[in-house]
């Protein structure tokens, strides 16, 4: 078992460089209070979204009468309404999590980003939270947005441990069903698992209309596979080991790997989920950065 | 093979060393915890027996580069005179170098004679060896063995030069096999180079057997390698004397020559011989047929007492059975002698007198009861119709053909059970009006052949009515169509021993006109005189024992000659000695390669036939196992290449941001 990483999870610099950028969904998300994201609900509200013409039912107070007085048409003017994100912060803490390269553990790097991410939410008045993605029955963190909750939050992460077989796929079924407002699904996970059951969770939750976003985390190492002698390869989820010379499968291994990564991606792209793949060699800040820069982005566009 | 390092052979069991790096390697594994083992897993399954066939191809490879590498060291010899058995340097070769006459023959198409190759080709195949062997040279003319410190010296060492001599292989291997006993040497092996002359080699000899049964006894391995000299040669010609005689004509003393020649063509045709008599050369024709050829030749020598010779055909494939020698003398004048009882003792005496200047000299004659041992002092021809001698006189007699003198025995007209040299008499046989007739006789050579005019003497219309059976066990140089012999032949010592089945009496035959029982014994009178001679005739390699304690001179060249290799005329005081090659030494037959083969029974043998094996008999090969090195090495290299990044590879992760 891994050590606890010495670093913190939430350094004061990555924090800092990021506070300017708010995290933005990219669909509307369905919110308890008033908030910075678009709702799928419309009425008044600050932000002008349309006008309509009249039906008979309608309150006559919405009525916008400037513009009966240039036209003698009877319109009503909307509004689009704003309000606040859930978040659901999904950390795999499988064993193949607890992989640990020249960069440390893929689950310290995971713990950061989560921890970051959690942060950011809660900062910009945004519910997070947090569910462990393990065999054992952790209790899910579910989504708050005061102040104390990152504690919460915080603790869950510090005490996370990568262990046993990897539970995602029915976690994320799970999570579909659970979460009955549209919010925002951040999974932290190496993903090691059948491709098409993963597939069909990751739909499950986009047909739930929740806006999803997957931190593919990989090692170098994985990629690359440049061992120089035979290697006695054990297992991290289960109790197989097997004895190569790593020279003569590197070849077939990274195809078979360039394979499931591709398929991943093309997969996401088609639930249009925000696939993400990170190598833990790149700093975490600069990650989620980019992640912030381009919800923006395509927050802007929309 | 063999090899020079043999030493170096003891570090094969190196060849295992990649095999047990690769099994500690493998078995020295790092563990390595591993979360995408799903692909590797697939990947491994997928890519087994091709990564298994490539780490046993590169195993294989640097097996191979190690075994070449030892193999390289060791400095392997290899070629059709080694075989490719694997075999260290021997302690001891014995060189057995055939240097008989035959072996001087040219190889067609090189300025070489089969003995300057054998010499090279071994000299050539010894110098590997002879830091790390003894080299032991054993020639044919000497047979004495003695080392050798040079390899590259061996053509030209005084043992390996040309000889007239004729080579006897059993007595080499004999020599050889002493050597190796009183040496004590270790691993041997017996290098013979020869033309395979089956009279050299002897094959029906029984001494094969035991030599080889002694070979195998040996607690060493000996192992034998035979360099057979059998290549083409030019067409060859050998002439030999086989008779000679002085005769005392009527215009004075003439020299009679019966010559053979023998020719490796079986064509008709003229051969020119170059006489010379006593340092006077002549250029005369005869004319040949067939492989063999009988030439009489006759040349006035007129008062001459003695005189010296020799007889040369022109140049060709062998020149070293071109020239015959002769020697001819008249101080030891033939001389009969006649035992009898009965009437026909003037007609002995006529038939058996010895010509000389002043006259013919009528034989002796006595009774068989008056005839004493000291009789045959002086005569070279006993002329015998009596009972056959026993006792004392019988032993005289035997003594007498032993040195050279002739006997003949004819009819004493009763049966009787004695025998002289295995032969008796029988019983006497009388035939009907037809008489016996005479069926077959030897035209060529003995006491019947043809006149030197080639006439045949007239044996056919001899009418015998009566003859006594002739018993035991000769040669039969005339019979009767029925079978029976008129006239055997056993050879006894030097001499020889004559049986006639009939007489010259009209009751018995008509031998007594003289046409056949007077050249019959003129014949035998001179043959017989080989027993007075003071001239000694020998074979090269066979000069008697007397005679070797002698210091020849050699009438051609004036210098001292060595008469036990070198044919020619010698003269040491007094004394003559005329040495020829072996006439054996012109016969073509050789031994088969089996034949040859199984002369060696069980022991290691190796045949390099130079008619149409390489040009070398052997060669070091060690470039060839540094080239094999170098080439598993380039294997093994490209076999362990980092292969090409596939296409489908996953991307690079992308370098980290500052």
């Amino acid at each position: 078992m891994p050590e606890p990483s010495a670093q913190p999870l939430i350094e004061a610099d990555v924090v800092g460089r990021l506070m300017g950028q708010p995290l933005l969904a990219r669909f509307p998300m369905e919110g308890s209070v008033s908030g910075h994201h678009r709702s799928p609900h419309r009425g008044s509200s600050v932000e002008f979204a349309e006008y309509r013409n009249y039906a008979p039912g309608d309150d006559i107070r919405r009525l916008d009468w400037r513009v009966f007085a240039r036209t003698d048409r009877y319109y009503l003017k909307e509004f689009e309404a704003e309000t606040n994100l859930r978040c659901y912060v999904v950390l795999d803490c499988s064993g193949s999590m607890g992989f640990e390269g020249e960069h440390g553990t893929r689950l310290d790097y995971a713990k950061r980003l989560a921890a970051t991410l959690s942060y950011l939410i809660i900062n910009q008045g945004d519910a997070a939270g947090l569910l462990h993605v393990t065999e054992k029955t952790t209790p899910d963190i579910p989504p708050r947005r005061n102040a104390s909750h990152l504690q919460i939050i915080l603790d869950a992460l510090g005490q996370a441990q990568p262990t046993g077989g990897t539970q995602l796929v029915p976690m994320l079924h799970e999570l579909a069903e659970k979460a009955r407002r549209r919010a925002l699904v951040v999974i932290l996970s190496d993903c090691f698992c059948d491709g098409a059951e993963l597939r069909d969770a990751l739909q499950h939750l986009r047909f739930q209309k929740h806006d999803l976003a997957l931190f593919h985390l990989l090692d170098p190492l994985e990629l690359a596979f440049e061992f120089d002698r035979p290697v006695r390869f054990v297992d991290m989820e289960g109790s197989q080991s097997i004895v190569t010379e790593p020279a003569t499968v590197r070849a077939e291994y990274q195809a078979q790997l360039k394979r499931f990564l591709g398929k991943l991606r093309d997969d996401c792209h088609e639930f249009n989920a925000d696939y993400r793949r990170v190598t833990i060699d790149q700093p975490y800040g600069q990650v989620l950065a980019d992640f912030l820069t381009e919800r923006a982005r395509h927050a802007t566009r929309a | 093979m063999t090899f020079l390092q043999p030493l170096i052979l003891w570090g094969l069991p190196l060849v295992l060393l990649p095999v047990i790096i690769h099994l500690i390697n493998r078995m020295r594994h790092r563990p390595r915890q591993w979360a995408a083992m799903q692909f590797l897993l697939a990947a491994t399954r997928s890519s087994t027996s091709h990564a298994k066939l490539r780490n046993l191809l590169i195993l294989l490879m640097r097996v191979l580069a190690v075994l070449t590498l030892l193999l390289f060291l060791a400095r392997p010899l290899v070629g059709g005179w080694m075989g490719w058995a694997l075999a260290a340097a021997p302690d001891a070769i014995l060189l057995l170098v055939d240097r008989s006459a035959s072996m001087e023959a040219r190889v067609a198409g090189a300025d070489e004679s089969r003995r300057e190759y054998a010499l090279k080709m071994l000299a050539d195949a010894a110098r590997e060896f002879e830091h790390a062997s003894h080299l032991v040279l054993l020639d044919s003319a000497t047979r004495q063995a003695r080392e050798i410190a040079n390899a590259a010296s061996l053509p030209g060492l005084p043992d390996t030069q040309a000889t007239d001599t004729a080579a006897d292989l059993p007595a080499m291997l004999q020599t050889a096999l002493d050597w190796l006993i009183e040496n004590q040497a270790g691993t041997a092996e017996i290098w013979i180079a020869s033309d395979l002359q089956a009279s050299n080699w002897q094959p029906d000899d029984p001494r094969w057997e035991t030599i080889i049964t002694a070979f195998d006894s040996m607690p060493q391995k000996v192992r034998v390698r035979l360099l057979a000299t059998t290549q083409e040669s030019p067409g060859n010609a050998s002439i030999s004397v086989a008779q000679l005689s002085r005769q005392q004509a009527t215009g004075g003393g003439e020299v009679r020559l019966a010559v053979d020649l023998t020719r490796s063509q079986a064509d008709a045709g003229r051969a020119t011989i170059t006489r010379t008599l006593n340092g006077v050369a002549t250029e005369l024709e005869a004319r040949v047929t067939g492989q063999s050829t009988r030439w009489r030749h006759r040349f006035a020598v007129g008062d001459q007492a003695g005189g010296w010779g020799k007889l040369e055909l022109s140049a060709d494939g062998n020149p070293r059975d071109n020239i015959t020698y002769y020697r001819y003398s008249d101080d030891h004048r033939p001389a009969g002698l006649v035992v009898t009882g009965s009437a026909l003792g003037p007609l002995w005496q006529a038939a058996a007198s010895a010509a000389g200047r002043d006259g013919r000299t009528p034989a002796k004659r006595y009774a068989p009861d008056d005839v004493t041992p000291a009789d045959l002092r002086d005569a070279t021809l006993v002329v015998w119709q009596a009972p056959l001698p026993e006792g004392e006189m019988a032993g005289a007699l035997r003594r007498f053909a032993d040195e050279g003198g002739r006997v003949i025995f004819f009819p004493p007209d009763q049966a009787a059970t004695a025998r002289f040299a295995g032969l008796g008499w029988g019983e006497k046989q009388t035939s009907g009006d037809a008489g016996f007739a005479v069926g077959r006789w030897d035209e060529d050579q003995g006491p019947l052949a043809n006149t030197d005019e080639g006439l045949l003497l007239p044996l056919a219309k001899l009418g015998v009515r009566q003859r006594q059976q002739v018993i035991g066990q000769a040669a039969v140089l005339a019979a009767f169509d029925d079978g029976q012999a008129l006239l055997v032949r056993q050879s006894l010592g030097q001499g020889e021993v004559y049986f006639c089945a009939t007489l010259p009496l009209l009751a018995w035959s008509e031998m007594g006109d003289g046409l056949v029982v007077v050249p019959m014994l003129q014949r035998l009178l001179a043959a017989g005189s080989r027993r007075l001679q003071r001239d000694s005739v020998a074979e090269c390699g066979h000069v008697g024992a007397g005679d070797l304690q002698l210091e020849w001179t050699s009438i051609e060249t004036g210098q001292r000659g060595d008469v036990q290799t070198q044919a020619g005329v010698y003269q040491s005081g007094d004394r003559w000695l005329v040495v020829n090659r072996p006439a054996a030494e012109d016969e073509f037959e050789r031994v088969g390669d089996e034949a040859v083969a199984g002369l060696f029974g069980s022991l290691s043998f190796q045949l390099f036939q130079a008619q149409r094996d390489d040009t070398a008999l052997q060669g070091e090969i060690w470039r060839m196992f540094l080239f094999l090195m170098l080439l598993a090495l380039l294997i093994e290299a490209w076999l362990i290449r980092p292969g090409p990044i596939p296409d489908d590879a996953p991307p690079k992760p992308q370098p980290a941001a500052a």
